[in-house]
């Protein structure tokens, strides 16, 4: 499991109204936490923003979107991309 | 599975033995705002709420074509019967797609015959018609979960032989962990707390109830506290699909009651070569056979095995339910409009497009339109490419 980056729990944290002020896991279930459909698009804006990546449209699955895990994974691999 | 004829074989009768009551009590359901009890029995004793059981437990083996051929046919007697049909397939369709193992084993076969009526407790006073999150817990306690649910709406509630309860799975960490609980009627204490007069659908009987009791824990329908992933593939297409068959069937028996008129009886009042009533009744057409396109396309898009997460798939689901509310009630007004004030608003008249009227007026609140855009306008800022399904 790739370790998240330390900004990237504080950016998601206002996406996800169940949160509480427990510490996010890389494996802990973005939609447990309160990730629906719409603040889903607007965690991807913000993303996009902050890490100066494009997500393509078929990555916009909810297998990415399953944990902070594998977000974080698919913003590593864009950014590697982009490098 | 599109290659079958529609209806299959033994409901044909079925239907037409359930429609001949309907129609008979059709208007004091209405007027006394009466859940249509003979419609059920007759739906009990012909075995059609067994419809979409697979043969092999002893149901119907029906598609979701024949669903949408039944609901249509239903609808242009009365809306509120088919709405109660086609809630109660809704709920067969997620114990048929969704049970397995043990409870799978015991259920199909009881739902196979057809003599149980299934109703829905989805709703919760904090959480309105948001499926997926709940505030009503379960608690679990030596294999059994205990229930005590207080939920504003349960559609034929007062007349259900048994339940499917959304509640937060035990040992939930989080309000979206809801699991979809099976519960007969007998094991429940069964409470209506309230009354329905609402202005249109009024024979759904949709009563506030508080149930409380206890069941065995494997009457959890799929995964504990993953009932979301029910809704995706089958409650919300089913919910989408059906009501909007619901809805046109209703407008397609107004329109037809309303042809049978200015060809018979009202012959004198319509003059067949004005244009003001040939573009009006092509409009009117125009507009069920629009809803009837996009409720075909759904359909065969669902039967045709297409992946039901994709967001295109979902995106139809949801355009087919906003366009059939607002059409088919746009029809409805239209054809008040074109027939006039006694055929079109008074309750008397035997066109029953006052009652048409006002059920169709519930299609965009039932489960609101405005909610289902905002759903959708973020889905589509998902598909930079526009692939329509």
């Amino acid at each position: 499991m790739t370790a998240l980056d330390t900004g990237f729990p504080d950016l998601l944290k206002p996406f996800l109204k169940y949160a509480g002020t427990e510490p996010i896991t890389p494996d802990a279930s973005l939609t447990d936490l309160g990730l629906d459909s719409m603040r889903a698009i607007e965690l991807l804006f913000a993303i996009e923003d902050t890490y100066g990546v494009s997500m393509p449209d078929e990555l916009l699955t909810n297998h990415t979107f399953a944990t902070a895990g594998s977000l974080w994974a698919t913003i590593e691999s864009l950014r590697g991309r982009a490098a | 599975m599109t290659g079958k004829p529609p209806l299959v074989g033994r409901y044909e009768s079925a239907v037409a033995e359930v429609l001949a009551v309907t129609a008979e009590y059709a208007g004091h359901s209405d007027e006394a705002a009466e859940f249509p009890t003979a419609a059920l029995d007759a739906m009990r004793a012909t075995g059609l709420l067994g419809l979409l059981v697979p043969a092999e437990h002893g149901g119907g083996g029906g598609t979701l074509t024949d669903l949408v051929e039944v609901t249509l046919r239903l609808a242009r007697v009365d809306m509120s019967v088919a709405l109660i049909f086609a809630m109660h397939c809704q709920q067969v369709a997620a114990v048929v797609r969704h049970a397995d193992g043990p409870l799978a084993a015991r259920l199909l076969p009881v739902l196979g015959k057809g003599n149980v009526y299934l109703a829905s407790v989805t709703t919760e006073r904090g959480t309105g018609g948001h499926l997926l999150s709940s505030e009503s817990v379960v608690g679990r306690t030596a294999g059994m979960l205990t229930i005590d649910r207080d939920a504003p709406i349960v559609t034929g509630g007062r007349y259900a032989d048994a339940f499917l309860i959304t509640a937060l799975a035990p040992q939930a960490t989080s309000p979206s962990q809801v699991s979809l609980v099976y519960a007969r009627r007998d094991q429940l204490t069964v409470e209506v707390r309230g009354g329905w007069q609402p202005l249109g659908m009024r024979a759904t009987d949709s009563v506030p109830m508080r149930l409380t009791g206890q069941v065995p824990a494997d009457q959890v329908i799929g995964e504990p506290g993953r009932f979301r992933e029910i809704v995706a593939p089958t409650f919300g297409p089913l919910a989408h699909i059906g009501w909007s068959a619901a809805w046109l069937g209703a407008a397609t028996g107004a329109l037809s009651r309303i042809l049978h008129h200015i060809r018979d009886a009202g012959r004198n009042q319509f003059d067949p070569s004005s244009e003001l009533l040939l573009t009006r009744l092509a409009r009117l057409r125009g507009r069920l056979d629009l809803v009837n396109a996009v409720l075909r396309h759904t359909v065969a898009t669902m039967e045709s095995g297409s992946d039901r997460s994709d967001p295109a798939v979902q995106m139809l689901v949801n355009s087919l339910k906003v366009h059939a509310a607002e059409q088919c009630f746009a029809a409805a007004d239209e054809m008040v409009e074109l027939v006039g004030l006694r055929h079109g608003y008074l309750k008397s008249s035997p066109l029953h497009l006052e009652r048409v009227f006002r059920d169709l007026r519930s299609a965009s609140l039932n489960y609101a339109n405005d909610r289902l855009l905002l759903v959708n306008g973020a889905l589509v800022l998902r598909d930079r490419q526009v692939r329509l399904a």
